[in-house]
């Protein structure tokens, strides 16, 4: 291993054996905007060897105030193609896939890809109950986390525990230009790389079955406990699918 | 007594956290009308964690977590 990683590899929970299995590592993120800015820049950073990002969109000046990974250069660019320069400039040792495609529910499971972790950057509500379903099936730990003005949400999702449909999540909840402060999907970001790093170490307590909120008016965080919902439709079709095969 | 647990924007103009007598509040939306909070403004609703209706009947030591949409990437 290079210097590059001589101060994680201090952490007790990683060391050399963690960064080893961090290189070996494959993480899915959907979405390379707000959220997506951090969580791709810490991952990379971090080393986690295989990082495929989708996003379908460009780089627009509106989305200059948050999604740091762009500049003003990048204006009209395919945010694959600049998020991937930009990563592997960043850290050259990680191995970027980007895929320009938008997600929906015939590409979700083939955009996903084979990877240890998915990590949902979407901005709707739609999409993110198309991953964790997708999840759900092929039994991939999922990171999901939300913004909105200055709160902001983190949860994981595995097959066993409660998922965004068993919260009550359904298409209805779909908003359009959701406010959004570069701040605040810097926090909530860097608590899904957190929380997506612990899964791929197999360290410390993921957030499955319990969701942080985070107020950043009141500058405070508050965990709830999540229980599964035994008539949630996606676990049941995503059984039913993993059973077919 | 029932807690009542505010998130996000629910929270402007409110406490974080409310208790209440359960006594007088036959069902969930009936504590959302106690706070004037719209029910079609509701977007996750739990009682003691779990999913939940806003019809379901509300018992002494109920927790309740009401969210608006926090979906925004």
């Amino acid at each position: 291993m290079t210097k590059r990683y001589q101060r994680q590899e201090k952490i007790l929970q990683i060391g050399a054996e963690g960064q080893k299995r961090l290189a070996k590592s494959k993480v899915t993120v959907i979405g390379a905007g707000g959220l997506g800015s951090p969580v791709l820049t810490y991952l990379a950073e971090a080393g986690v060897g295989k990082i495929r990002l989708i996003d379908f969109d460009t780089v627009g000046i509106t989305n200059l105030n948050r999604q740091f990974l762009y500049t003003e250069k990048d204006l009209g660019r395919k945010k694959t193609d600049a998020a991937r320069e930009k990563l592997e400039l960043l850290n050259p040792e990680v191995r970027v896939e980007a895929v320009c495609a938008e997600l929906n529910e015939e590409n979700a499971e083939e955009l996903t890809g084979e990877a240890d972790a998915v990590v949902s950057c979407l901005d709707s509500i739609s999409a993110r109950l198309i991953v964790n379903e997708v999840c759900l099936r092929r039994n991939i730990p999922l990171v999901e986390g939300g913004i909105s003005g200055f709160y902001g949400f983190v949860m994981c999702v595995k097959r066993e525990g409660p998922c965004l449909e068993c919260l009550g999540y359904d298409r209805s909840m779909d908003r359009s230009s959701i406010p959004a402060l570069g701040a605040v999907s810097g926090v909530v970001g860097s608590l899904q790389a957190a929380e997506c790093l612990k899964i791929l170490l197999g360290t410390g307590r993921p957030l499955y079955g319990r969701m942080i909120q985070y107020d950043g008016i009141n500058g405070s965080f508050d965990e709830i406990a999540v229980k599964r919902n035994e008539n949630c439709r996606l676990h049941r079709r995503a059984m039913a699918g993993a059973q077919r095969g | 007594m029932i807690e009542v647990r505010l998130f996000a924007t629910f929270r402007e103009g409110r406490q974080k956290v409310y208790e209440m007598e359960a006594e007088g509040l036959a069902k969930a939306s009936d504590v959302l009308d106690v706070l004037q909070i719209p029910c079609e403004e509701v977007a996750i609703f739990l009682i003691n964690g779990r999913h939940s209706s806003l019809d379901d009947s509300i018992r002494d030591g109920d927790v309740l977590a009401v969210f608006p949409p926090v979906g925004g990437g």
